[in-house]
């Protein structure tokens, strides 16, 4: 990827999720709706909670991303984060673009790894 | 909510760049000038900084003070009266600034930096969104 379109998609995405982040502390209660029951039900804490804690989540990985600091964190949390959501919340109409912003993370933190991890990688 | 979305959109490009130019001034290396060669000029002439204190963490600061009250604003964190008259003030001082930065590169140092002028048209929209804002 050339560093210009890293950029963009970097801060595009950090956007992104700062703002999901804001949006979610806003409402807590109106995100908690797309989960599924089943998942609503594994929850040790209230759902308002476990909403807020998702928003700080999502704020923390938009700081990463936005200041360019450890960015394959940021990255490879949000990775992880949009596997979670699509699988506690199903493939809707609305949560169907998480899997373009997924794409968008995977390359993200393919792009932003470490050069000592990836050959640490490649000698095994 | 769609003007304080714009607000915090903005606010985070100022933060982005704003960033980019701090880690380059402390890691003493030229920034990349995509239009104009001069970046380098203005970023180290005399009025770089005001105060002792460098223009893009003066620039950052701001960015950072704007996205904050604009989250704020949305999520309706009292006083909300308050953070509207803070980033009204902030937003305005921040546009003059901004003009008088401008004025600085066309007639005094008569070279263009391209991540000036960015940042100014950045602050320029952000003004002109809080004018045409019924909300804000």
């Amino acid at each position: 990827m050339s560093k210009t379109s890293f950029h963009i998609l970097r801060v595009g995405l950090a956007i992104t999720f700062l703002w999901i982040g804001i949006l979610i502390f806003k409402q807590p209660e109106a995100w908690a709706g797309y989960l599924q029951p089943w998942a609503a039900k594994l929850l040790p804490v209230p759902i308002e909670e476990a909403m807020k804690g998702t928003a700080i989540l999502d704020l923390g990985i938009g700081v990463l991303l936005l200041f360019d600091y450890l960015v394959w964190l940021g990255a490879l949390v949000a990775t992880f984060h949009l596997v979670i959501v699509l699988a506690v919340s199903g493939i809707t109409d609305i949560t169907v673009r998480d899997i373009g912003i997924l794409a968008a993370t995977i390359a993200l933190m393919t792009d932003s790894l470490p050069e000592n991890f990836i050959d640490r990688i490649k000698s095994r | 909510m769609t003007s304080l979305a714009l607000l915090f959109t903005l606010a985070s490009i100022g933060i982005s760049e704003t960033v980019y130019l701090v880690r380059k001034r402390i890691t003493r290396d030229i920034p990349v000038c995509p239009i104009g060669d001069g970046c380098e000029v203005v970023l180290t002439s005399k009025y770089s900084k005001i105060f002792f204190i460098p223009n893009d963490i003066l620039g950052l600061s701001s960015y950072v003070i704007i996205s904050l009250i604009a989250a704020f604003l949305v999520i309706e964190v009292p006083p909300m009266s308050f953070w509207v008259i803070v980033i009204k003030i902030l937003v305005g001082i921040a546009s003059i600034v901004s003009l008088f930065f401008t004025y600085l590169q066309w007639r005094i140092l008569r070279v263009w930096c391209f991540w000036c002028l960015m940042s100014a048209f950045t602050i320029w929209l952000m003004e002109i969104i809080i004018l045409l804002s019924k909300s804000i």
